[in-house]
């Protein structure tokens, strides 16, 4: 209990700092928050926007973790963290989507734009919803999660691919080089701060978020078994 | 509202936390909805 409000107060003051931080061209205080050009308060997204997405992708990576542990031990409970943590990357992947697009339609003029990284998370949320397709679509608990774990080490392995190196590949509208100079992390040290802590916080909170979930599957599994 | 957003575009940053946090809160909302199914369930 002490850990999850601990959390609470950790992302309120995360919100907080990211969006009452006074945006300066010339940052002298330690809460100052440097001008970008083009971008002035929209740049704050990068507290909210940029977490979210991260998180979906670690959820895919630790589904990916989980399905071939599954298919190695063969132990349901394996399946239920994989599909929980899928599930909660659809979550954060929709989450970043909506979110980034609202801030596409005041940064770029419309709500899609078929961005490198718009196509990426678009072509990532088609992929995972068809594994919730197919999971609904087979019955019997061994043979879902021996296919659901085989489709997630699949998608897991396509994931990278899309968020890492195509947006890459590509030229596209997203304000990378506003943060990131020759491949390394170039931010004001304020912001840097924010940013550090509210990737920390999403990954807290999606870690308890992860664990309830597989808690409450579990109970469900167990019913389930019970039943027949 | 367009002309309002744009002309401020802090408030599409809080617009923006705050579909973060409606997404969260929904999902939680959802657990709460199963945990209610499966006690009922076990009560059964």
């Amino acid at each position: 209990m002490t850990l999850k409000l601990f959390l609470g107060i950790w992302l309120s003051l995360v919100i907080i700092a990211g969006i009452s931080f006074p945006i300066t061209e010339n940052p002298t205080n330690w809460y100052d928050l440097p001008f970008v050009p083009g971008l002035e308060d929209k740049a704050r997204i990068i507290f909210f926007h940029v977490p979210m997405a991260w998180v979906a992708t670690l959820a895919f990576g630790i589904s990916l973790i989980y399905g071939i542990k599954y298919l190695s031990k063969e132990n349901l409970d394996y399946d239920i963290k994989s599909v929980s943590s899928a599930g909660l990357g659809l979550i954060f992947a929709i989450l970043a989507t909506v979110t980034g697009s609202l801030w596409a339609k005041f940064s770029w003029g419309s709500f899609w734009n078929w961005d490198p990284r718009q196509t990426s998370i678009f072509v990532l949320l088609l992929i995972y919803g068809a594994y919730f397709a197919l999971r609904s679509a087979i019955e019997g608990d061994e043979k879902r999660a021996t296919l659901s774990a085989v489709y997630a080490i699949i998608a897991g392995v396509t994931a990278p691919f899309f968020i890492f190196i195509m947006p890459r590949l590509v030229e596209g509208l997203h304000p990378n080089e506003a943060f990131v100079s020759q491949g390394k992390i170039s931010m004001n040290p304020t912001m840097l701060v924010i940013f550090l802590c509210s990737l920390s916080g999403f990954t807290a909170l999606y870690f308890w978020m992860l664990n309830t979930k597989v808690r409450l599957e579990r109970l469900e599994l167990k019913h389930h078994l019970k039943g027949d | 509202m367009y002309e309002f957003l744009s002309q401020n575009s802090l408030y599409v940053v809080l617009l923006i936390a705050l579909i973060g946090w409606l997404g969260i809160v929904f999902y939680l909302f959802r657990l709460n909805k199963k945990i209610d199914k499966l006690e009922k369930m076990f009560k059964e």
